[in-house]
């Protein structure tokens, strides 16, 4: 894993009136990696998401996303010509539509040049939703979702929905995903599911990763590359042994 | 208002199940185009009048069906492009007598041209500015109507549109009387109807599902929400422009009341009555409300309250709007033996 890392984050900074909620955070993620982002509720992860991601502006600081610098895209054009795609904390599908056509939104996009060839009824765009329907339906094998693929999204369980969302990040061949607390609220017979399915992607995809999560065995399993988050500030980065050891990091969720 | 679009969207026609023995669907709609294009040999001229009103309101309901049923954007501002069109139809054919198809087309482009710089700056309101907003956009119109007198003639409005007439070289031809009137508006609802449905079935239909079930995680798989608001939002206003252009060639007149909210709730009622986010739900809404309102008109004291109660009646008994009892009847004549 040479060369550029693929995110590269440095003084990232964001308040909220007094509150300083990420105060000039330095994170990059590298090429094929997996990172794992941990903290103490309240220590910032998710605004860092939000503003990595374009769904927040931040106050100061710079993305490069596979050295070209994002900062202040929005969070489409971050996922549309980043191919930097993430994921919600409150998971999050189209409920209404089925597993399949959560599937083909979310490819749309990356299919189609522009908004107006989304208006096509040709065979052109006919084609393109077809080659869509196929991606949709082989990562809906692997997720192990295809007995369930016509049912409105919103009528299966947490687990499930966290899957749906997972496989709707792959439709787009990304480059690099964040996943905002995959295994939180999820049956445990599943999360093993769920960390197969994020290793499937790193390896065969080559997709890199960074990953806020509270369980620590996930965290040690997956990641070799563990950033600690405390107050908006960085408290400590390293293997995730160091990190267990970390005295600092200790006090952090202990309160101390 | 959403808690309706929502459940409206379990409902949809993707749930339908396999079909077993004859699909009757088909038949079905052949044998209601069929009756409405015979519709003249057996209702009276006044029955017709109210269908009439009521093919040409389906226009701005398209549009507003696209906008509220699909996107998930209230807006009252189709009655604003409805007068729109319907100013810009009656100014040209009185100043330039240019043919029906001119001002028609002209009207459309005009409506989905004004909608550009209105909606750039609503459209980055949330939910309820935006609707006071659009609300703004049709009382502006009517006073732009009123008070533009050396344009508009003001309160006297404009009178005299001729009836619309179609001119290809030597040949003309003037579509006079309520049965050629039937006629036209009934073609010009029908390519309506199929160029909404083109829409809705075309993968933008599925991004203006998307953005209307969770705008943020619609942003987040790429689907540049804002631009497509936008785009939707000049559709619909384009679909209400159509509507006011024949509106103005049917009646002859346009005065500063075409600019009315009452329009604007009636195409509402027409939307989320008939079912939002269905394109038959919107169909049978304008038949079903427009004729009924014209149908009170037998007894002018009654008339609004009787339309009141049938209205609360309708938010009580079918708080989703007919189309779920619509989309019944179709899976059923699908599965019929």
């Amino acid at each position: 894993m040479t060369g550029l890392p693929i995110l590269e984050i440095s003084g990232l900074s964001k308040s909220y009136g007094a509150v300083r909620a990420v105060d000039s955070v330095d994170l990059h993620v590298e090429r094929g990696e997996i990172c794992g982002l941990i903290g103490p509720n309240g220590s910032g992860k998710s605004t860092f998401f939000d503003c990595a991601t374009g769904l927040a502006k931040p106050n100061a600081g710079a993305v490069k996303l596979d050295g070209q610098d994002i900062t202040g895209w929005s969070l489409n054009d971050i996922a549309r010509e980043g191919r930097m795609l993430r994921s919600f904390q409150k998971t999050v599908v189209f409920s209404a539509l089925d597993v399949e056509e959560n599937l083909v939104i979310a490819g749309q996009m990356f299919t189609f040049p522009g908004i107006l060839s989304t208006f096509g009824i040709g065979s052109t765009a006919h084609n393109r939703v077809a080659a869509l329907r196929e991606r949709a339906r082989g990562l809906i094998k692997i997720a192990g979702l295809w007995d369930v693929r016509f049912m409105p999204a919103g009528k299966l369980s947490g687990g499930q929905q966290k899957l749906i969302q997972f496989a709707s990040m792959l439709m787009p061949e990304p480059k690099l995903i964040l996943l905002d607390e995959p295994m939180a609220g999820i049956n445990p017979k599943l999360i093993e599911r769920v960390v197969d399915s994020i290793r499937l992607a790193n390896t065969s995809f080559g997709v890199s990763f960074l990953i806020i999560e509270h369980n620590i065995d996930v965290v040690t399993s997956l990641c070799k590359r563990v950033v600690v988050l405390d107050q908006g500030r960085k408290l400590a980065e390293g293997t995730p042994d160091e990190i267990v050891r970390n005295q600092a990091v200790r006090e952090a969720y202990l309160g101390g | 208002m959403t808690e309706t679009v929502r459940e409206q969207n379990i409902t949809s026609d993707e749930l339908s199940v396999a079909a077993t023995g004859i699909d009757l669907r088909l038949p079905f709609g052949v044998a209601l185009i069929a009756l409405a294009c015979i519709a003249p040999l057996f209702l009276g001229n006044y029955p017709l009048h109210a269908i009439i009103i009521a093919l040409i309101f389906l226009l701005p309901a398209h549009g507003l069906n696209l906008l509220l049923g699909y996107t998930g954007l209230l807006s009252l501002a189709q009655a604003a492009f409805f007068g729109v069109g319907a100013y810009t139809s009656g100014l040209l054919a009185v100043h330039f007598s240019t043919p029906f198809y001119v001002n028609f087309l002209a009207a459309g482009v005009m409506a989905g041209a004004l909608a550009l710089p209105l909606g750039i700056p609503a459209l980055r309101l949330r939910a309820t500015s935006f609707v006071m907003c659009t609300l703004g956009f049709v009382i502006i119109g009517q006073a732009i109507a009123k008070n533009w007198i050396s344009v508009t003639r003001g309160d006297m409005g404009l009178s005299a549109i001729p009836k619309p007439y179609f001119a290809l070289g030597p040949a003309s031809f003037t579509v006079s009387g309520t049965v050629r009137f039937y006629y036209l508006a009934l073609a010009i609802a029908a390519i309506g109807t199929v160029i909404a449905y083109l829409i809705v079935r075309s993968p933008a239909g599925r991004n203006m599902i998307a953005i209307r079930e969770n705008e943020t995680l619609a942003e987040s798989v790429g689907i540049p929400t804002w631009h497509y608001k936008l785009v939707v939002f000049m559709i619909s206003a384009a679909f209400a422009g159509f509507g006011g252009s024949i509106y103005a060639h049917y009646l002859t007149v346009v005065s500063p009341l075409t600019f009315q909210m009452y329009y604007s709730t009636t195409m509402l009622i027409i939307v989320l009555g008939g079912g939002a986010g269905t394109i038959s739900g919107v169909i049978f809404g304008s038949l079903l409300f427009v004729g009924l309102s014209e149908a009170l008109r037998v007894t002018p004291e009654l008339r609004m309250i009787v339309y009141g109660l049938c209205l609360l009646g309708l938010v009580f008994w079918f708080p989703s709007g007919f189309a779920p009892l619509i989309n019944r009847f179709w899976s059923f004549l699908e599965r019929r033996k």
